[in-house]
């Protein structure tokens, strides 16, 4: 590329080929976790606003028959209201799920599904806090975090924790942050569409000439390390900026979808070019999972248009239909390509919505933390099993309940991390990501 | 699987048996087969116990259970099992609750090195561990270092060469009055600040409302640092200032809007509920940044390491709960309420206080009436839906209309007042609807304890005074050390807001003690202590370090060298404005905020904005729900909480940011056209370059290099008009991009 030169011969090639293993002195090096975990990366499915849980994975068919009966919560008088959906029963294990999710139905025995899930606040932005970072008050790192922090990552070419986002969730980027955890181990936020990510791609201007703007800083910053006390900061700021020059070039690639089949892309829902929507989501998170990173958050919707359907249940259609076939797509494509052996797919919400309704002319659900459900899929887990139950009218978490510590505790575990000893000393303590709370729910272990 | 949030049953003592947890006692003598700790060492019930170890032994077993059949007797001499020593115990021991000692200056076998008294201190460690201290620094690197930590900004290079050939033996300390003269001071020095009073433009709630009137605390802050206004001063001011004398107006306001340090909690929830987080972050925040206690973790229990109570935390709650917030809105309830008027002596008149009421409870129930009628179907509903949208209407107009009224927006500060005296009542594992004992209101009782709230104030008057009793050594020797730590990269004590049980101790007792005495005897000026540190050997050491030093102190404990350091979010982007000659030195005021009447913010759509400026960064909006991006970029300040140190982290993004980013561009154009324009040939261009940018000349082989990489560039470029201004541009994106930028030696 660039020639005649005897400080810059072939520095883009130079820069590229400098694909090394991180060093042991790098925050982001390959770690060993606790014990050998199941899970290698994760895919965590987040869905803004508080799914139905009696719409989508728990139908209770006694809420079609009790519909308009009273009952008193909290000392208040409620009334029974059917779901919007009927269900039906779907594969070897016959669990019922609601016909607003036909594909993911589609794949239930590849699916683990906690129906008696709980959690610490009945509002979006604390409950939406405390999904993903354990804590539902001030802000802590968030599991993508935790987990790049315990394991590092496989590819220094891309971020170890991204986040592909549509728009802002309830709590903004504390939903990723690394908080106190150090800043490398962020999640890096993809906004779907034209520009993935901010700042990845040089000025049409200068952008023929980066790379002999990265030589002569080259020269000039390994200059000054070698006059410089032994730091190894200095030495890492020269390597980021050969990631961020690396990532110019691979990271565009993970966003081009062109080569993929028709098939793959029918498989997601996907028209050739798109480039929003749940379904190019799920497909980009393969492909970064396939690239090595750690851990893929995706966020349907945002804090707003989102499941929190108050006012009309119909607004969750367009939602499941953004979602349903594209999940259900991703889950067959890991499993044709055989990651699902070691990937770990999580499908998660802040909160249900209430069986009930305050006056029956209620067309909508409120927040509900007292029982919804959850699921995961992939490595380490029972698939086709059905984990804990709500009672008759998805009210109330009876059997086997599940936080959302001891969920977390759980797919810390399947990462090969005891949830008690994966801990950063901040603030005069040691901090973990279930606080001081969390089991492990072995039942949900394959 | 269900979360551990009662009261755990403790069993030391027979009564401790019977009272059990929040659930009731986990004992019926006399019935082991309906008693709950029975059933739960029999692994039966919902809490089998041990809860991780094997069973235990069935002959255990049944003699428990015989114990509970025969109505648990117990010694009756038998003395409460001692769980932890006694606070009392505790604090007589605890090294950072000693009174301040004066130490003696150490003897140090090389009289010849030391300059000051502190560098004795260090030099005797150091010899102590037969460590040699590294070589001063040289003039360039020090007048860098210098210049950076006490303004943010590079040095000019007739600042550099002006110090590097004054051989005087003032020439330094002539430097560092400099600097302190410099209103650009402040700007650097009072950010440190508002870290530790997580200062943010928005309050935090599920829609992070702007607090307009913010900006008055943030420049009462810089303006603090400017005039070296005493610690123990600003202090007061802060808990109190409202509630101090004063001579005029102007010093009347001032104190007032002080009080923003409090005033500006976070906020929790959508309708201004959850006071009592905000309150917990206020106590979080003074504990932390004032005592370097973490008082905040007796909310719930009492403090798991240090000897603090939940009584004690309830104790200052009071003092917090008898204080009237501001309000900057929130989703169901918006509007601003509480603000304080700064005119002189102005208080709110009866008919105000009457029609902001009304005003509250027309917003309430028409929050409430549109949040049902929402919900409905119809036409009668959308009907009523829209009567209700034009009663909003008309309530906005009233509001409006009363604050053009009285008073004017402009002379109103978001600060506190005096609310209703009155004791709060313990909440039960922090449950504000769960209430047990009312404690008076008081300092902690490790640090005395004392001053009970006098009958007709919130006691803040009274709590800043504890904080600054001299015999509370906590308050000198956290802040003596904070001033170390911004100068030096780390603390005496490396964990700057926890003096407790948990918190490190100090490398160099003796100094802190020596700098905290002297901090308190020299007025509490903070300058002075700038001058102490600053012209002390120890501080214009070299980073360089020697191989037996890298073995024996690779964290530098013993402070043998002087740390690396990174600029922080502010300097590198004050920096960049400052090398393009694009940075505007004014002051500024209020964010250009939208009209309050036009603030539907809430959880679903947050208020989010950024107003780009070339002001120094520190003037930038920061919000609470989203960090300010470019200082995100950097490890910028959390506005969640009280901060006492930045990271320091290395990420692609912060490379990708200095490669690509708009902004950047636009600094890496100017700062290229100001090259340009130095000099005529290209030699004497990138002399100029490296002059503004490193404080030095290059050396022949970068100068070589450089002309290298500009001659490549052009041919690759071609005859292009664009052609030099891209190539000096590409230039100053290289120098924005080194290390030797943004680390300082």
């Amino acid at each position: 590329m660039v020639c005649g030169s005897l400080l810059f011969p072939g520095i883009l090639s130079q820069v590229l080929a400098d694909e090394s293993p991180a060093r042991s002195d790098d925050p982001l090096a390959p770690k060993r976790p606790h014990y050998p975990g199941k899970a290698k990366r994760v895919i965590f499915l987040y869905m803004s606003g508080g799914v139905s849980h009696v719409e989508a994975f728990d139908p209770k068919p006694k809420l079609f028959s009790d519909h308009g009966k009273t009952i008193t919560v909290k000392g208040k008088p409620q009334h029974m209201k059917q779901p919007n959906w009927k269900s039906r029963r779907y594969g070897k294990s016959g669990t019922a799920v609601s016909d607003l999710f036909p594909h993911i139905g589609g794949c239930i025995d590849d699916i683990c599904l906690i129906r008696s899930m709980v959690t610490g606040h009945n509002d979006h932005i604390q409950a939406t806090l405390g999904l993903h970072t354990g804590s539902f008050t001030v802000p802590r790192p968030s599991i993508g975090s935790w987990v790049s922090y315990g394991l590092g990552t496989e590819n220094r070419n891309l971020p170890s924790f991204m986040v592909l986002a549509p728009h802002l969730p309830y709590s903004g980027q504390n939903v990723w942050s690394a908080n106190f955890l150090p800043g490398i181990h962020a999640g890096t936020r993809v906004v779907p569409g034209p520009v993935p990510l901010a700042d990845l791609e040089p000025d049409d201007l200068t952008g023929g000439s980066q790379d002999l703007e990265l030589g002569l800083m080259r020269f000039i910053n390994r200059r000054h390390l070698a006059a410089s006390a032994q730091a190894p900061a200095l030495a890492t700021r020269i390597q980021s900026f050969e990631t961020a020059f690396r990532m110019q070039q691979t990271a565009p690639d993970v966003f081009d979808l062109s080569r993929e089949s028709d098939a793959t892309l029918a498989l997601y829902g996907l028209q050739r070019g798109q480039n929003t929507g749940f379904g190019w989501q799920c497909l980009v998170a393969r492909r970064l999972s396939e690239r090595g990173v750690r851990f893929v958050e995706l966020i349907d919707s945002g804090a707003n248009r989102n499941w929190d359907s108050h006012d009309n249940m119909q607004d969750h259609e367009p939602l499941a239909r953004n979602v349903d076939q594209a999940i259900a797509g991703l889950l067959r494509d890991l499993k044709a390509r055989g990651m699902m052996d070691d990937t770990l797919v999580v499908w998660a919400t802040e909160f249900g919505r209430t069986p009930f309704v305050e006056q029956l002319s209620f067309r909508g659900r409120e927040h509900h933390e007292r029982g919804f459900s959850c699921w995961l899929a992939g490595a380490g887990v029972k698939p086709g099993y059905v984990h804990g139950a709500t009672d008759e009218h998805g009210i109330d978490a009876v059997d086997r309940r599940v936080h959302v510590h001891d969920f977390h505790a759980t797919i810390l575990h399947l990462l090969g991390f005891d949830h008690e000893r994966l801990t950063y000393r901040h603030a005069g303590r040691d901090y973990r990501l279930t606080d001081v709370e969390g089991h492990i729910v072995r039942d949900l272990l394959a | 699987m269900v979360p551990r949030s009662r009261k755990p049953a403790c069993v030391d003592s027979r009564a401790a048996v019977l009272v059990g947890t929040d659930d009731g006692p986990v004992v019926v003598p006399g019935k082991p087969e309906t008693s709950a700790l029975i059933a739960a060492i029999r692994h039966e019930g919902e809490y089998p116990m041990p809860s991780k170890e094997p069973k235990l032994a069935d002959d255990d077993i049944a003699a428990l259970a015989e114990w509970v059949q025969r109505g648990l007797p117990w010694p009756e001499d038998a003395a409460p099992i001692p769980v932890k020593p006694s606070p009392e115990t505790v604090a007589e021991n605890h090294w950072s609750l000693q009174p301040l000692a004066s130490p003696a200056i150490p003897a140090v076998r090389d009289t010849d090195w030391p300059k000051t008294s502190v560098d004795r201190f260090i030099l005797a460690k150091l010899e102590e561990h037969a460590l040699a201290p590294a070589a001063d620094a040289d003039r360039r690197a020090l007048i860098r270092r210098a210049t950076f930590d006490l303004i943010g900004l590079p040095p000019s290079p007739e600042e550099v060469e002006a110090f590097v050939n004054d051989r005087s033996s003032q020439a330094f300390a002539i430097v560092v009055d400099r600097l302190l003269a410099s209103p650009r001071y402040g700007e650097r020095w009072g950010r440190h600040w508002l870290d530790l009073a997580r200062y943010s433009d928005t309050a935090g709630d599920s829609a992070d409302f702007p607090v307009p009137d913010a900006w008055r605390y943030r420049n009462y802050v810089i303006d603090a640092f400017n005039h070296d206004k005493p610690y123990d001063r600003f202090i007061r001011e802060q808990l109190a200032g409202d509630l101090l004398p004063y001579d005029n107006t102007t010093d009347r306001a001032e104190n007032i809007i002080a009080t923003g340090f409090i005033a500006l909690a976070r906020r929790f929830g959508n309708g201004g509920q959850s006071g009592h987080l905000a309150i917990e972050d206020v106590i979080d925040t003074t504990s932390q940044s004032l005592l370097g206690l973490t008082v905040a973790c007796a909310r719930c229990h009492n403090h798991k390491f240090d000897p603090i109570t939940t009584k004690d935390y309830y104790a200052l709650y009071g003092i917090f709960d008898s204080t009237v917030f501001p309000f900057a809105g929130a989703e169901l309830l918006p509007g601003p309420r509480n603000l304080v008027p700064l005119d002189a002596d102005g208080k709110p008149s009866a008919e105000m206080i009457a029609a902001l009421a009304d005003l509250d409870r027309r917003r309430r129930t028409l929050g409430e009436e549109r949040w049902n009628a929402q919900k409905l179907d119809g036409e009668e509903a959308q009907q009523k839906l829209a009567a209700i949208n034009t009663k909003i209407e008309e309530l906005r107009d009233d509001t409006e209309a009363l604050f053009t009224r009285w008073p004017s927006r402009g002379q109103l500060a978001y600060a506190v007042s005096e609310g209703r005296p009155k004791d709060a009542r313990v909440q039960i594992r922090g449950q504000p609807d769960k209430l047990g004992d009312q404690v008076p209101r008081r300092f902690l009782s490790i640090l005395g304890g004392a001053p009970a709230a006098p009958k007709d104030r919130s006691g803040r008057l009274e709590l800043a005074e504890a904080i600054l009793d001299p015999k509370n050594p906590l308050t000198a020797r956290v802040m003596a050390n904070r001033l170390w730590q911004y100068h030096f990269g780390a603390g005496l004590v490396r964990t700057p807001s926890d003096f407790g049980l948990r918190g490190t101790p100090p490398t160099h007792p003796e100094l802190l003690d020596f700098l905290a005495t002297r901090f308190v005897a020299d007025g509490w000026s903070i300058k002075t202590m700038h001058r102490l540190l600053m012209t002390s050997r120890v501080y214009q050491l070299s980073t360089v370090q020697s191989a037996e030093a890298a073995r024996l102190d690779p964290a530098n404990h013993l402070f043998g060298r002087f740390s690396l350091q990174r600029l922080d979010a502010e300097a590198v982007r004050d920096t960049l404005l400052a090398l393009s000659g694009q940075l505007d030195e004014t002051v500024p005021g209020p964010h250009p905020f939208p009209p309050e009447r036009n603030w539907n913010f809430n959880q679903h759509d947050n208020f989010v904005a950024d107003y780009p400026s070339r002001h120094r960064s520190v003037y930038l909006m920061q919000q609470r729900l989203r960090r300010n991006p470019v200082l995100a970029v950097f490890d910028g300040a959390d506005t969640n909480a009280t901060m006492a140190q930045r990271d320091e982290t290395t990420t692609p993004l912060q490379a990708l940011f200095l490669l690509n980013n708009p902004f950047v561009h636009e600094q890496a154009e100017a700062f290229g056209r100001r090259i340009y324009a130095a000099a005529a040939t290209d030699d004497a261009r990138i002399a100029q370059a490296y002059a503004w940018a490193f404080g030095r000349l290059p050396a022949p082989e970068e100068s070589a290099s450089c002309d290298e990489f500009l001659r490549v560039f052009r041919d690759r470029r071609g005859a292009d008009p664009t052609t030099e201004d891209q190539v000096w541009a590409a230039f100053a994106r290289v120098l924005f991009g080194s290390n030797e930028l943004i680390y300082l030696n």
